[in-house]
């Protein structure tokens, strides 16, 4: 059989080694940066720069650009060599990196800017949503064409998991970025409410599961046997574990959004599923730790086996949690608090941060050719991290648990023991500066860790096309011992992408289907109005500076909750929001009914507040919003909001859109009388009397006089 | 969105079967990977799991 000689391609994996360590820096960095605006919340000093507008940087800088980078990393070095292959084409190769890299140069710039699209983890606007797919199509095809090409005939599982990944990353993207455009860098989703927050969070949820698990699910069972130099423990194992963990990821979002507003038989799917997930996702962490026995002895002295059995523990401590937090009665507790925080952070820190730095003190020698600059650097690497993630995640569960006891606390007389949000923001505070203490800690293990890693690169140097050499493959496949389905399919990618689509696309089907079709499941209130013009820019400015961050908008139906802050939200409340706001976590009360009630303030107090938080609230953690006392808000775009919203279905009536500034206008006049009656003095003009109006409106829609025709409309649910 | 299916499915009876129809198709295909996996060549998992190993990088 005649033996071809081929070069693997080493730079392209070098490249994207290097953009993973990199970002994953500045990702880490603003991270730190976030957690200590929470303490000192000065440190919001210019308006590009809010916890509002970091946030959704520090996390798609970590999802994106360091696990990202640290995915295409993995992928580019393992495929080649499981396909005995060099990467389909080098032009491809480079367009897809430097394609990822201007995306996320771009989302970074867009984000400080407050362009989002307002939904977590997929905030960038529509035109980099379109970039994101054409990079990801020419993944696809490089990835493909690699494996077509291939010298060896079996698909190892490791690429089971990057088609997978490839299909259902694919798959929710796009159906999460439906979205209007209004002009270049401003658009609505196209769902609303109830359905937008279940796209949002099945999309949420399967992000979390194909791009910060399966691929590095596939990562570990390429590069864990490598380092420890030992076949994987249960290649059986390995295959329950591929098909059943992406046939049952895809159906747990709801736990997401569990006592919200969404249907019931939704919520409970998502519970049922979660907590099945428990045995696939433990299927492989057992499978990845059990592949080092009997090689026990060479973790204390090999840090790459350290860092990777770190990774996998943190996998099973969190596909373990996660289950749990999605049993309603545990995630009353988790949900908006810090608890969950501290979840992900397992994840992210433990098994995605370790296992890209395992793989990483792994391959950069070998493609240097030289050996690590520094072991022992490397291991103060590792303890210094490991103590950073201990550091970050005790303080936050206990947060978590801090808050939610006191603010379920109530006296004996039956009244709200802490009815001010601030009292627990108050009493997590110590939490909080352990918390940046953490980060700190593991922000400090990154760097020494790219610090040897550069060093590493310095004295060796790059083998940029690596020699192999493999026989080329036989058209006719000789079979031999007994056939069976799997056998089949494990040489065959195209398949392998259609059934594995075919078990991620079940569970969206199913879950969707109903509740995009069926009335029943989100009843509608007669009394619930679509919003003003000028609460209209006012909520588009809410969604600029990510509010939502830390304010959500979805009273649960607990007793505590309904007693802070009112009737507990109903799904019909959201019919005309075009992004839904729920949120995920509170970092400040709920808003859902900021207008009404006990909660309504008077103009004035909005005003004041937004200046300056701390002169109305005393310890108050929220940015400084004074900026919006000064910028004119720009009313151009009121006609075009108007078309586009009556295109997504919000019932104005027809030829609003030419009258609508009118009424903005004439609205804006009469917060401009209120806040003068108090002795401010505002232009009527100004970004923040669209955000007064909005804050106002908030819940107005069932107020007292208009529960009548609410608990009509529910009893017809 | 779907508003070209949406008058068909509105019509439909008893959509709370699919879920069930769905489990029903995991537990089938579950069950059958399980039985495939079992009865799987020990030889040629073999020579599978030992598929990263078998490279002449190192």
């Amino acid at each position: 059989m005649e033996v071809e000689k081929f070069k693997y391609d080493n730079r392209i994996v070098r490249d994207f080694a290097f953009a993973s360590f990199l970002w994953g820096l500045v990702g880490m960095l603003v991270g730190l940066i976030i957690a200590l605006q929470l303490i000192f919340p000065q440190l919001n000093f210019i308006e590009y720069a809010t916890f509002g507008r970091l946030r959704p940087i520090h996390t798609n800088a970590v999802i994106f650009a360091f696990v990202g980078n640290g995915i295409f990393m993995g992928v580019y070095y393992s495929l080649q060599r499981l396909c005995k292959a060099r990467m389909f084409s080098d032009v491809l190769s480079q367009i897809h990196f430097w394609g990822w890299q201007l995306i996320i140069v771009l989302a970074a710039c867009t984000l400080i800017f407050g362009i989002t699209s307002g939904k977590e983890y997929a905030e960038l606007e529509w035109p980099i949503d379109i970039l994101i797919t054409v990079i990801w199509v020419i993944f696809g095809i490089n990835m493909f064409g690699t494996i077509f090409t291939r010298r060896e005939r079996h698909l190892y599982v490791a690429i089971w998991f990057y088609i997978a990944t490839w299909i259902t990353v694919a798959m929710l993207h796009i159906v999460n970025s439906m979205e209007l455009p209004i002009s270049l860098w401003k658009s609505y989703s196209a769902y609303a409410g109830v359905q937008d927050a279940l796209v949002e969070w099945w999309y949420g949820h399967n992000a979390v599961a194909f791009f910060l698990t399966t691929p590095y699910l596939g990562m570990m069972y390429y590069f864990l046997p490598k380092a420890a130099n030992r076949p994987v423990y249960s290649y059986r194992l390995s295959i329950i574990h591929f098909w059943a963990l992406i046939f049952i990821y895809i159906w747990a979002g709801p736990h997401h959004l569990l006592y919200t507003a969404l249907p019931d038989w939704a919520q409970s799917l998502g519970t049922v599923f979660s907590i099945m997930l428990i045995a696939p996702s433990w299927g492989g962490m057992i499978n990845g730790l059990l592949t080092l026995r009997g090689a026990w002895d060479r973790v204390r002295d090999d840090v790459v086996l350290k860092f990777f059995v770190v990774a996998v523990t943190a996998y099973g401590m969190a596909t373990f949690e996660g289950p749990m937090l999605a049993i309603k009665s545990v995630n009353a507790i988790s949900h908006y608090t810090d608890w969950t925080i501290a979840h992900v952070h397992v994840g992210a820190l433990g098994w995605n941060g370790f296992l890209t730095f395992a793989v990483l003190f792994w391959l950069i020698p070998r493609i240097y050719r030289t050996e690590l600059y520094s072991k022992k650097l490397a291991n103060i690497h590792f303890w210094v991290a490991t103590l950073g993630i201990l550091f970050y995640v005790i303080p936050m569960y206990w947060s978590g648990w801090t808050q939610w006891s006191i603010l379920r606390q109530f006296t004996p007389e039956g009244v709200l023991k802490y009815p001010n949000f601030l009292e627990s923001v108050k009493a997590i505070m110590p939490m909080y500066y352990m918390r940046a203490f953490g980060g700190a800690l593991y922000l400090t293990g990154a760097c020494i860790g790219v610090y040897n890693l550069l060093k590493t690169a310095q004295q060796g140097t790059l083998l940029a096309d690596e020699d192999a050499e493999a026989p080329a493959l036989t058209k006719q496949y000789v079979a031999h011992g007994t056939k069976h389905w799997h056998r089949w399919i494990e040489r065959r990618p195209i398949q392998m992408l259609i059934f594995a689509f075919v078990a991620v696309i079940i569970g969206g089907v199913i879950e969707f289907v109903p509740t995009f079709l069926i009335k029943s499941n989100i009843p509608t209130i007669a009394s619930v109005k679509p919003y003003t013009p000028l609460e209209l820019q006012g909520r588009d400015i809410y969604v600029r500076e990510g509010c939502y961050l830390c304010h959500s908008q979805m009273i649960r139906p607990f007793r505590a909750e309904v007693a802070r802050y009112g009737e507990y939200s109903k799904a019909g409340e959201f019919i005309y929001d075009h992004p839904f706001q729920w949120g995920s976590k509170r970092n400040g009360p709920d808003l859902a009914r900021e207008g009404v009630g006990n909660n309504k303030k008077s103009d004035s107090w909005h005003y004041n507040h937004l200046d300056d938080p701390r002169s109305v609230s005393d310890g108050s953690i929220m940015p400084s919003y004074s900026f919006m006392l000064d910028h004119d808000l720009d009313i151009s775009t009121t006609e075009k909001k108007i078309r586009a919203m009556q295109t997504l279905g919000v019932p104005y009536p027809a030829g609003y859109d030419k009258v609508a500034n009118d009424d903005l206008e004439k609205q804006a006049l009469e917060i401009q009388a209120s806040l003068k009656k108090d002795k401010v003095n505002c232009s009527e003009k100004k970004e923040v009397i669209a955000v007064i109006a909005y804050l106002q409106r908030l819940g107005k829609d069932i107020t007292v006089e208009n529960q009548k025709t609410a608990t009509l409309n529910n009893a017809n649910q | 969105m779907f508003s070209f299916i949406k008058k068909y499915a509105e019509s439909m009876n008893g959509v709370d079967v699919y879920p069930k129809i769905a489990m029903f198709i995991f537990l089938v295909v579950f069950v059958a990977m399980l039985l495939i996996v079992w009865k799987a060549d020990k030889k040629y998992i073999d020579e599978l799991e030992h598929m990263p190993l078998n490279e002449n990088d190192n």
